[in-house]
């Protein structure tokens, strides 16, 4: 299994609602689009880098041949997508925490949807519904969403940087300016390793799968 | 379009797989699928790192919906439960419903940079031509696939697949790929020049300074970076 | 506060820290359970004399206050050993029944932290079934009031503490002699030279006669430990020590956090193991032995020390987020209003010199020119400073908003208040040579939690050796960090300014490994009742 792939992590989670109230759903994440105060518990957690939510109406399952069976489905479904970074205990625990409204407000009209508190019920209610993802691709599995905006700000920052140097500039007032780099980027520092390990699962994994196991040969990690 | 947020867009896809046997072994076309995705986990890099632009994918196979038997919120669940008499057929009926899919589906879901102009087409062409044999390798077993050869027709194919997005949440941002690895390897350069230029007189910070980005190119997207799916320092 | 808890029920070092109650001498003893039904026998017998956490500053209680104190703890193998029903073993978490050293690629006990290199005791610990750690016995000794005020009096009541901790040793030895087909005592625990002792002492460090609050590296410790809901005697200290709300105010944290069969904060009863009688007012210890490389931290905080603008003693600080003496930062960021603050400390109450010492917030130090985001004390309970974003002005972090008046999130503390640890550490060891790190000194700590996983190894791991919540990529946290474990990547970390001020913010880079981890493991900490059933080998989860 590859749910991990380095930072991030591969939640699909895939639940039903009743096809007459799909609309509702539709309805908030209309509302958070528009309204992008709803999301900003969400931008201040910061471990994901992209999460998608598509309702499937139940009629709507591709078809794509005459000899493919038609679905017969009494409900519509919705499936979620998230790359976040961290565990899975890490990334629902600290959405339950933060913004259990938030939670409750996309999921809650889902059949027998637990609510986001308390966390046991939510726990067991993802873990349900949750399917596994056996091939999973992240561009940068050193970075984490943190890191891919930081560094925008670092590259940024350093281009603006140098179309404000100029031949004559002295070398002190060139320093000043570079310390004023170094407070502009202050929270931009920090460098990037490999993931901790995520859980010991997963680390058995890793080391038992040949592309990922390189990363660990590090003796920082020996079993 | 919810498919896409700024320059980024979700791409859903789900292709049914046919239902049946590998000829000659016992092994479903579904189960099949998923072992040569397990097979990609083997390789040095994902093939994936090849297709231009993608920031984050996954591929699974759907077996089939989950039927809901967990217990609920407390709040009234249905119609009848607001009724003060409940018979046993009602509530029976009042179970969530048994749900069945009737064909196993191949999952692909793809964040990438597609521009201002949402350019789907451009990115699955591209994805064509860097990875038609391993395309190949996973959709060979799916309903409709067998009319794909080409690039267009691959696209065709896809867009036949895909589902429409209701959220796109882009928590870190749309820059194009090679803009957010060029900025990656800046960031962890820039870290540790600081670090050792720290305290030096004006005119060698300066000079070394000067060095460091003659060195790591900031405007330089061919120059120094990290490759795409890059895991580890060399 | 209306929850009462049950005191008698559950045991005194889960309440308290009684290095903060008057006993400064610590000893702790690893057995090995032989025999399971003498193993319960000796059980029982220990059970008589377990301390409680009654309120000792009623009438009765008062007379209660032990001259020493002794507590109980088990781990998996111990409760196993001892005839746990598999129905219970099975509903106790994966990592308390895997134990610490299993742990080690989550917790970063790697390369001089990795258990090859811990005490004998410890690294002989699940090796075979006779060097398995099963119980860990803790014992204080109480040391009185002095008699008269100077070095003399101090002097005399210390030998007192040192003598009741004896006292409680030898009725120890007794009780285990008297049941020593059931139970064996393990020894390998190192002392100063390498000589290998039957228990491990800790001791309040005492300067100029003088008992201290002070650890190895000089730093007062153990000031802010979290305050729950339901105990009499921290109905006063609440501030800066319970949860974070909404305009500033303090509120205790939910009990269930730190003991099993009292609600939680997220409203739900911790899971537990099955019967509840089992698992209520209980909780699971994390037991550590940390040995503090004191020459090292000397050179690496004199180098830096040299090089960092605001001084060595600033430098300091800056890696605690306190002053040596335990002024907070965010309340005295330079030495002028540190020592205002201490001034006006020496005045106050002893109440009040708590408050003092842990009530604030990172609210006006958002951006950590303060205190900053690598410090001990920011990253073990960022309080409710994760609820941030980048400001409008340059390498700025503001609280996040999403009305006027309404964080991002539930509450400014969300990210925090399931992450708390109660913490019980004293030193252990001397330290004779401050330029070497030769010796065994250091801090036994035991951080008691209702989930290991979700508190202690999650504060290890996501705050303490990464940091990414603390926008700091890997960068650890700068006391605790296992930095440069693998000789190949060593640390930094930065120390923030005021990014409206012309500062230069400073890198304190190559931190050397300031902490090694030398034993321990994970123990569940039963009430009295859980201990008495267990003793009579009555648990049925039936």
């Amino acid at each position: 299994m590859s749910n991990v792939a380095g930072k991030a992590y591969a939640m699909n989670v895939i639940t039903p609602v009743r096809w007459y109230t799909a609309w509702l759903n539709k309805l908030y994440f209309w509302a958070a689009v528009k309204f992008p105060s709803t999301l900003s518990g969400l931008v201040t957690l910061s471990l994901i880098h992209y999460a998608r939510w598509t309702i499937i109406g139940r009629k709507s399952f591709p078809h794509l041949d005459h000899r493919q069976p038609k679905e017969t489905l009494k409900y519509s479904y919705m499936l979620f997508f998230s790359n976040f970074n961290g565990s899975w205990e890490q990334y629902v625990d600290s959405f339950t925490f933060a913004i259990p409204s938030g939670l409750d407000l996309f999921w809650k009209w889902n059949v027998r949807y637990s609510k986001s508190v308390p966390l046991t019920p939510f726990h067991d209610y993802i873990q349900y519904n949750q399917i596994e993802t056996p091939h999973y691709y992240n561009a940068y599995p050193l970075a984490s969403s943190n890191d891919v905006k930081s560094a925008a700000n670092v590259r940024a920052t350093l281009l603006a940087f140098e179309r404000a140097a100029s031949q004559d500039e002295s070398d002190e007032a060139f320093q000043k300016r570079y310390h004023g780099l170094l407070r502009a980027l202050q929270h931009d520092l920090g460098e990037m390793h490999p993931t901790p390990i995520v859980t010991m699962a997963a680390n058995q994994v890793e080391k038992r799968t040949q592309w990922q196991s390189r990363v660990f040969e590090a003796p920082n990690a020996q079993s | 379009m919810a498919n896409v947020s700024g320059n980024a867009y979700a791409l859903t896809v789900l292709s049914p797989i046919k239902e049946g046997l590998v000829a000659g072994k016992e092994i479903a076309y579904a189960d099949a699928v998923r072992d040569r995705l397990y097979d990609w986990n083997e390789l040095d890099n994902s093939p994936m790192a090849k297709v231009p632009q993608t920031y984050l994918c996954r591929y699974f196979v759907l077996d089939d919906v989950y039927v809901q038997s967990l217990p609920s919120g407390s709040y009234p669940d249905n119609r009848y439960d607001w009724s003060p008499y409940i018979t046993d057929g009602k509530r029976r009926g009042s179970l969530p419903a048994e749900d069945r899919l009737q064909s196993r589906y191949l999952v692909f879901s793809s964040n990438f940079h597609a521009g201002p102009n949402a350019d789907l087409d451009g990115y699955l062409h591209n994805m064509w031509d860097a990875i038609s044999d391993d395309i190949r390798e996973v959709w060979g077993y799916c309903y409709g696939f067998d009319r794909v050869s080409s690039a267009a027709t691959f696209a065709a194919y896809i867009k036949k697949c895909q589902l429409e997005t209701t959220l796109f949440f882009v928590g870190s941002n749309d820059d194009p790929l090679p803009e957010q690895l060029k900025a990656l390897f800046l960031k962890q350069e820039f870290a540790r020049f600081a670090a050792t230029n720290q305290g030096l007189p004006a005119a060698e910070l300066r000079k070394n300074y000067n060095e460091f980005i003659t060195r790591v190119a900031p405007e330089d997207l061919n120059g120094p970076s990290w490759s795409p799916g890059q895991y580890k320092f060399d | 506060m209306n929850k009462k808890l049950e005191l008698a029920d559950i045991q005194g070092n889960v309440l308290r820290a009684y290095g903060r109650f008057g006993y400064p001498a610590a000893r702790y003893v690893c057995l090995n359970v032989k025999n399971e039904i003498r193993g319960r026998d000796f059980i029982a017998a220990v059970t008589e004399r377990v301390t409680t956490a009654i309120d000792w500053s009623t009438e009765d209680g008062k007379k209660l206050k032990p001259n020493w104190t002794a507590n109980i703890a088990f781990s998996y193998q111990g409760l196993r050993k001892l005839g746990l029903p598999r129905a219970s073993l099975v509903e106790f978490s994966p990592e308390f029944s895997q134990g610490m050293k299993a742990r080690k690629d989550i917790l970063g006990d790697q390369g001089p932290s990795a258990p090859e290199n811990w005490d004998p005791v410890w690294e002989r610990n699940g090796k075979d079934f006779e060097s398995n750690v099963h119980i860990l016995i803790t014992l204080n000794g109480l040391m009185p009031a002095p008699v008269t005020e100077d070095a003399n009096g101090m002097q005399e009541a210390r030998e007192a503490s040192l003598e009741h901790r004896e006292q409680a040793y030898e009725w120890l030895l007794e009780v285990v002699k008297e049941h020593d087909d059931g139970v064996a005592v393990l020894g390998g625990h190192c002392g100063a030279n390498g000589e290998k002792f039957d228990y491990q002492d800790a001791d309040v460090l005492f300067e100029d006669g003088m008992p201290t609050a002070k650890e190895h590296f000089g730093y007062h410790d153990g000031i802010s430990d979290p305050v729950i809901e339901g105990v009499p005697y921290d109905e006063g200290r609440v501030e800066g020590r319970g949860k974070l709300l909404e305009g500033g105010k303090w509120a205790p944290l939910a009990t269930g956090e730190f003991l099993f069969g009292h609600i939680d904060e997220a409203h739900e009863y911790p899971p537990a193991p099955r019967p509840i009688l089992l698992s209520r007012n209980g909780t699971y210890m994390v037991f550590r032995k940390l040995h503090e490389n004191v020459g090292t931290f000397n050179a690496f905080l004199s180098e830096h020390g040299k090089k960092y603008p605001g001084g060595e003693e600033l430098l300091a600080a800056k890696f605690v987020g306190r002053w040596k003496d335990g002024t907070p930062l965010v309340l005295a960021p330079n030495e002028e209003k540190r020592k205002a603050f201490q001034d006006k400390l020496k005045e106050a109450s002893l109440e009040e010199q708590e408050r003092m010492l842990s009530d604030f917030s990172y609210e006006d130090d958002m951006s950590g020119a303060k205190c900053p985001f690598s410090a001990h004390m920011r990253r073990i309970n960022p309080r409710g400073s994760l609820e941030q974003v980048a400001g409008e002005v340059p390498g700025s972090m503001i609280r996040s908003m999403k009305g006027e008046n309404e964080g991002a999130f539930d509450t400014p503390g969300a990210l925090a208040n399931r992450r708390r640890i109660m913490r019980r550490g004293l030193p252990y060891g001397t330290v004779s040579d401050r330029t070497s790190d030769k010796g065994n000194h250091g801090i036994v700590i035991m951080m008691l939690n209702a989930n290991i996983n979700r508190e202690f190894e999650f504060v290890q791991q996501q705050w303490i050796n990464y940091g990414n919540d603390f926008k700091a990529a890997n960068d650890k946290e700068i006391l605790l960090g296992n930095h440069n474990i693998d000789g190949k990547s060593p640390s930094k970390a930065v120390i923030q300014v005021d990014p409206e001020s012309d500062d230069v913010p400073y890198i304190v880079s190559d931190i050397p490994l300031l902490v090694e981890t030398r034993g321990g493991d994970y123990f569940f900490v039963p009430s009295m009742t859980a201990l008495r059933l267990i003793a009579r080998g009555v648990i049925d989860p039936t």
